[in-house]
């Protein structure tokens, strides 16, 4: 018995030292050449669910598609509408005509060269497909001058035209025409731009491998934005899909990850101390807490007047996010820091935090006692937290409030339906005109009132930027006062890089040209 | 013989269908359809219900089961929304990883808890049996992903020893492979080892008292072949039986340890199909699992005729 537990033993210290050999072995990861890393691994939180950047409204499409594919234009990094593809443009007189020339000698990555049929079919389909085009650019039409012109055609004088076409949430990515008379109501089955990588291998739930395309032509300028110089500084780039948050920050700081995203609010405490991780933070968009407006005790004005009273937005974000260094409470819809549509307007009702107050405004309103339903998922958990904190201070100003929480997919049909919420909170990336915004939509809350109507068309018939943005005032305004939403806080997005990364640039998306690590 | 396993594998065919009709009508029922996760958080309804229609999502619940099962029976499982493959072809991708996986973590279990629960039943009573007893009740108690967490961060991210997450397939080289799968196979195999190991000892204990283990005692034997094989040999049913349950439940029940080192394995593909309502991949992945553990099971009651003859299957 001794000499066989003797021999087991021995058996076993020997399985595990090759296994620790093997530890030791050389990394799969991150092949080497010269003073420079070949392969940039980037660890991301989700599969896309495809990479048809039109049609799709997911950041994670969106920035990884905007390595393979251009628009027309792309936002500098002043946020300017910028030219990519295009070369030049004129505007008709009476202003609904743009005369779009686009670059020559331009290739996909199928080898074809760019051409006008190419830009047509492409922009047609954004049109009709991308949620933020089709309401601002409707009725509009693309045609062809010759083989390298365009126009577009709009039924008014927008004069937000060219940020539309340069908007990076659904954005007009340019494909070869044959791509886009093949695709069907699912989406585009092949994924071919002019970007400076090209799609290698697509590993579904592993990674998708973007390789550095040989023949890209640089557009002109330094890189700036989604503009400008675009060097595949690392040959190859792999976007791992790591849903654990958990798992993509140990990866970063065991170096197994060059860069990750979606870091959370509590790691991100934990990595400042991290002299080997660099950390990157951008407000990225709004935390918001939406009202049904149309049934029930809901649609009552005054109900929704005492709900907004009792919100102590501070608070409410610091459970969000658990950081201050992560959010800013702030009544505007749109960036804070954008001068055009930046705006406090609604402040007088925003922030009060006043539970007794609300108690009385509640009951000169006619409320009495009746359930006010909070529809939450907590697949996002900042969504999540912050509703329980909602609710508890309704609870504190009397009302009746009941969480009814489930998973993302159920979430999203109850928040469709105005007979199965109250309130609702989301949390929604910045739109680059506040005509794109979710809350101004009838179909995202069920929000019914002319003013809206009459604010949108006010803001995009403006004669001036400063009455432009005057209407936007109006109309933000109104939404507070109305009792139709509430922004809670602005959220930061983070991202951890290690710390010998170069070249990274946290801008809309996080751009990957340009990036290089040291070997 | 094999009419016992010939009946068994008949028997799956009602367990199959009532497992499917039951998954069918559950992610029927519940809300949002595959739609709502390929369009994003700011789909409108009409958007999300277009969608839906078009992928046929909208129909009847008889009418989208009954075309599912007439695909079924011609070999086509349906095609995944997502992945851009047939379900087949996904089970195929995703199950190699979690059978990898499920092998490594039940060899180290075995190497370990076999051992310690025969020497743990042989030393009845003294330091090395309460030892082991009350560490593998550690184990029993221990949640998985905790551990998984643990040796995450003292393997990985302290001592940088093995990669915290990340799959690489045997194409790669067997090390290489291997490497990738230590951390996931420890935390899986501890946890399963603790089990197997106080169900070794109590059958151990069940024989090791009995009266041919003295009567091969007094034949002269050797302490080991007593133990080993006289002992064993006849704890072995119990044993096996365990075995089994815990690769079965290694083969299907992989789906937090996978998430944590983000092993692209079976588990992964269930959740993120439920995720995303991708219904005909959970319908897939859910008949294939019932399917393996049914089949671990009947090669478990083979086993028992191999080692104890006179368990004779199928006889009355």
């Amino acid at each position: 018995m001794k000499l066989n537990l003797k021999r087991f033993l021995a058996l076993a210290l020997s399985a595990c030292m090759l296994l620790s050999a093997t530890a030791c072995g050389s990394s799969e990861q991150g092949s080497t050449s010269g003073e420079y890393k070949t392969e940039l691994n980037i660890a991301i939180n989700a599969n896309p669910p495809s990479l048809d950047v039109p049609a799709v409204n997911s950041n994670i499409v969106g920035g990884i598609g905007m390595h393979i594919y251009e628009p027309l234009f792309a936002l500098n990094q002043d946020a300017q509408p910028t030219a990519v593809l295009a070369e030049s443009y004129e505007v008709s007189s009476d202003g609904k005509t743009y005369t779009i020339k686009i670059r020559e000698g331009v290739k996909f990555h199928n080898g074809q060269e760019l051409t006008a049929d190419d830009v047509v079919a492409s922009m047609t389909r954004w049109l009709e497909k991308s949620s933020k085009a089709a309401p601002l650019l409707g009725g509009s039409t693309f045609a062809k001058v010759d083989d390298h012109t365009i126009t577009m055609t709009m039924p008014e004088a927008y004069s937000d035209a060219l940020s539309v076409l340069a908007g990076n949430i659904q954005w007009a990515a340019i494909m070869p025409a044959s791509v886009v008379e093949a695709a069907t109501e699912e989406g585009i089955s092949e994924y071919i731009g002019t970007g400076p990588y090209k799609l290698a291998e697509w590993k579904q739930d592993q990674y998708v491998h973007l390789t550095k395309y040989d023949e890209y032509q640089q557009p002109e300028g330094e890189s700036s934005g989604f503009t400008g110089k675009k060097e595949a500084a690392t040959k190859d780039l792999y976007f791992r899909i790591v849903t654990d948050s958990t798992t993509r920050v140990a990866g970063v700081q065991t170096g197994e990850y060059d860069i990750v995203e979606g870091v959370s609010s509590e790691q991100y405490a934990d990595l400042t101390t991290d002299e080997n991780v660099a950390l990157y933070t951008k407000t990225a968009g709004t935390l918001n807490l939406f009202f049904n407006t149309t049934v029930g005790i809901m649609a009552n004005e005054g109900v929704r007047d005492a709900i907004m009273m009792a919100l102590n937005c501070d608070e409410i974000s610091l459970g969000a996010y658990g950081d201050e260094n992560l959010y800013v409470v702030n009544p505007g819809w749109c960036n804070p820091a954008d001068a055009q549509w930046g705006t406090e307007a609604g402040s007088e009702v925003y922030n009060k935090g006043d539970a007794e107050g609300a108690k009385k405004a509640a009951a000169a309103a006619g409320y009495k006692g009746e359930e006010i339903v909070l529809v939450t998922t907590p697949d996002y958990p900042e969504m999540y937290n912050a509703t329980l904190v909602v609710s508890q201070q309704l609870i504190e100003a009397g009302f009746n409030a009941v969480v009814k929480e489930s998973d993302f997919a159920t979430f999203m049909e109850r928040r469709a339906d105005v007979n199965q919420f109250s309130l609702f909170i989301t949390s929604n990336s910045y739109n680059l005109s506040p005509v794109q915004l979710a809350v101004v939509g009838q179909a995202w809350a069920g929000l019914d009132a002319p003013e809206v109507a009459e604010g949108l068309s006010a803001i995009r018939l403006a004669a001036s930027a400063e009455d432009s943005r005057a209407a936007w005032e109006d109309l933000q305004s109104f939404l507070y006062e109305y009792g139709a939403a509430c922004v809670l806080g602005h959220y930061s997005g983070v991202i951890a890089s290690g710390a010998e990364v170069e070249g990274f640039n946290y801008f809309n998306f996080p751009v990957y040209w340009n990036v290089k690590v040291p070997a | 013989m094999l009419s016992y396993i010939l009946k068994r594998i008949l028997s799956l065919i009602p367990t199959l269908f009532i497992v499917s009709i039951v998954v069918f009508l559950v992610v029927y029922m519940i809300p949002g359809g595959p739609a709502t996760a390929i369009l994003g958080m700011e789909a409108t309804a009409d958007e999300i219900a277009a969608l839906n229609a078009e992928l046929g999502f909208d129909r009847p619940f008889l009418v989208q089961y009954a075309d599912w099962l007439g695909g079924v029976f011609q070999g086509d499982w349906g095609q995944s929304y997502f992945l851009d493959m047939s379900v087949l072809e996904a089970i195929n991708e995703y199950f190699w990883p979690t059978l990898s996986l499920a092998i490594f973590a039940e060899l180290i279990s075995l190497l370990l808890s076999i051992p310690l629960g025969i020497i743990a039943a042989y030393k009845r009573g003294t330091v090395a049996d309460i030892a082991t007893v009350s560490v593998s009740l550690l184990g029993i108690a221990l949640p998985g992903f905790l551990l998984s967490m643990f040796l995450m961060l003292f393997f990985g991210v302290t001592l940088k020893w093995l990669p915290v997450a990340g799959y690489a397939p045997l194409s790669k080289g067997l090390l290489t492979h291997l490497r990738y799968l230590v951390l996931p196979a420890l935390s899986l195999g501890l946890v399963q080892a603790a089990y197997i190991t106080r169900m070794t000892r109590s059958s151990m204990l069940d024989v090791l008292y009995m009266n041919y283990i003295r009567t091969a005692r007094a034949k002269g034997l050797k302490e080991a072949v007593v133990v080993l094989v006289y002992g064993l040999k006849n704890a072995a049913p119990t044993v096996l039986t365990v075995i089994g349950q815990s690769f079965g439940s290694l083969v299907t029940g992989t789906i937090v340890t996978e998430s944590i080192f983000n092993i692209p394995g079976l588990g992964q593909l269930t959740m993120s199909a439920i995720t995303r309502r991708d219904v005909f991949v959970i319908q897939g992945v859910v008949l294939f699992i019932t399917l393996i553990y049914v089949l671990v099971n009947l090669a478990v009651d083979i086993f028992y005729g191999i080692v104890d003859p006179r368990i004779q299957l199928g006889r009355k």
